[in-house]
């Protein structure tokens, strides 16, 4: 399903991180551990390809597009559209069923459908990159500190949909968090 | 084109437009920038007739300002507000491009009217050969905005962005603004001999194959920065 051979990131002359090979199949669930400057962030936006790796390869099954879901908390919503929009418009990009109503249940932001992105708290933009995220249903689910501006009852939210993604493919988590560390089957840990 | 890639397109259009009328932030600058140009011009030419030379610089200058205020932004600003990661997460270099081409093809054309209506009016100028004002006019401002969409395009992961828009600029918007001089003169008049008008009419061929160019080598070249 997702297979790293072989990942090094290099910025200037210091690595990143190096030499990280690793396979993820249906039911995985990895979590990715090490302290802060590790690179756990970097590796996951090379993951989703956000970021060209210095040497190796990832290979994934299918378009990118539809296969990887991918939230972060520094990845930035566009203010002047509201959650409604963002879901329609990250469907019409994916060529998949925006499922709006669903989506927007499911995050239990449901009330929160014509709010634009810059009226959100950190807690809502959060579920709503949820959302985004799990909207292709996605054969590997990227998260990136999922539990970090959510309350207890987003951080349950967390733990149910790590759940039902182990049902449908692979979830790769990078965390400090011992909750969100639990939810893994796996772990690698970034050593400096 | 079929239907993925149409409605890729015009999600991407369709997100400018909203992005544009909620914040007017490019529309309203490019807009003022227009507007100051031609009532200055007005101003300072009242009672007198503007040679048609001085009145081609004059538009197309205005024109060319006012666009390389508010084009840039589709690219520049979307990685400025850090919403460039959000696109290529779900979307293909190819729709981005043209959408946000679409987008300032449209924006380049309104302005383009408008301050053309604008300048004809407040300076009196009456037009020799208004088809060819209309042609130089139209693809001008589509070779414009395919030009300015493609050095957004190509600088807007680079640290220096707006310097580097800037140098990158100036060897491509040039011939175009001479092609679109030319046509705007001869389409003005009048004209001393069919020479001239031969070189207004070239000027115009000119112009289209300039506008598809920018369209056709824009995509390729946007792919190739797109995850870089």
């Amino acid at each position: 399903m997702l297979v790293v051979d072989s990942l090094g990131k290099r910025y200037g002359r210091r690595w990143i991180f190096r030499q990280i090979s690793f396979s993820v199949s249906i039911g995985d669930r990895l979590a990715i551990l090490g302290h802060n400057g590790s690179g756990k962030s970097t590796l996951l936006k090379s993951l989703a390809g956000l970021i060209p790796p210095t040497e190796g390869t990832i290979k994934l099954d299918g378009d990118s597009r539809i296969s990887l879901g991918y939230a972060a908390l520094e990845m930035a919503l566009y203010p002047q559209l509201s959650v409604a929009e963002h879901l329609q418009l990250s469907a019409d990009l994916r060529g998949v069923p925006a499922r709006t109503d669903e989506l927007l249940k499911r995050v239990n932001l449901e009330y929160a459908a014509d709010y634009l992105a810059s009226a959100l708290s950190t807690g809502m933009k959060a579920r709503l990159k949820l959302a985004m995220a799990i909207q292709p249903e996605p054969k590997v689910l990227l998260l990136d500190e999922p539990g970090a501006s959510l309350d207890e009852a987003g951080r349950t939210l967390v733990q149910e949909i790590a759940e039902e993604q182990a049902s449908r493919g692979a979830l790769i988590v990078a965390t400090n968090e011992p909750q969100e560390r639990r939810l893994a089957t796996h772990e690698l840990v970034l050593a400096e | 084109m079929n239907s993925s890639w149409r409605s890729e397109i015009f999600a991407v259009f369709r997100k400018e437009v909203m992005t544009e009328l909620r914040s007017r932030s490019g529309l309203t600058t490019g807009a003022l920038f227009a507007f100051v140009t031609v009532v200055t011009i007005a101003l300072a030419t009242y009672n007198q007739r503007i040679e048609k030379n001085l009145a081609a610089a004059l538009v197309w200058n205005a024109i060319m300002f006012s666009s390389i205020l508010s084009l840039p932004r589709t690219f520049i600003g979307e990685e400025e507000a850090g919403t460039g990661d959000l696109l290529r997460l779900m979307a293909r270099p190819h729709a981005v491009f043209w959408g946000k081409s679409l987008f300032n093809v449209v924006q380049a054309l309104l302005t383009g009217i408008v301050l053309s209506v604008m300048f004809i009016i407040f300076t009196n100028i009456k037009l020799t050969v208004p088809w060819l004002y209309a042609v130089s006019l139209v693809f001008g401002c589509i070779s414009l905005a395919g030009a300015v969409t493609i050095c957004g395009a190509l600088v807007c992961r680079a640290n220096n962005r707006y310097a580097l828009a800037a140098a990158v600029a100036v060897p491509i918007l040039l011939p175009l603004i001479s092609l679109g001089i030319t046509g705007v003169r001869i389409g003005i008049g009048p004209f001393e001999t069919d020479a001239s008008f031969l070189g207004g009419v070239r000027a115009g061929y000119g112009l289209i194959g300039y506008a598809i160019a920018t369209l056709v080598i824009g995509p390729p070249l946007y792919a190739a920065v797109w995850k870089s």
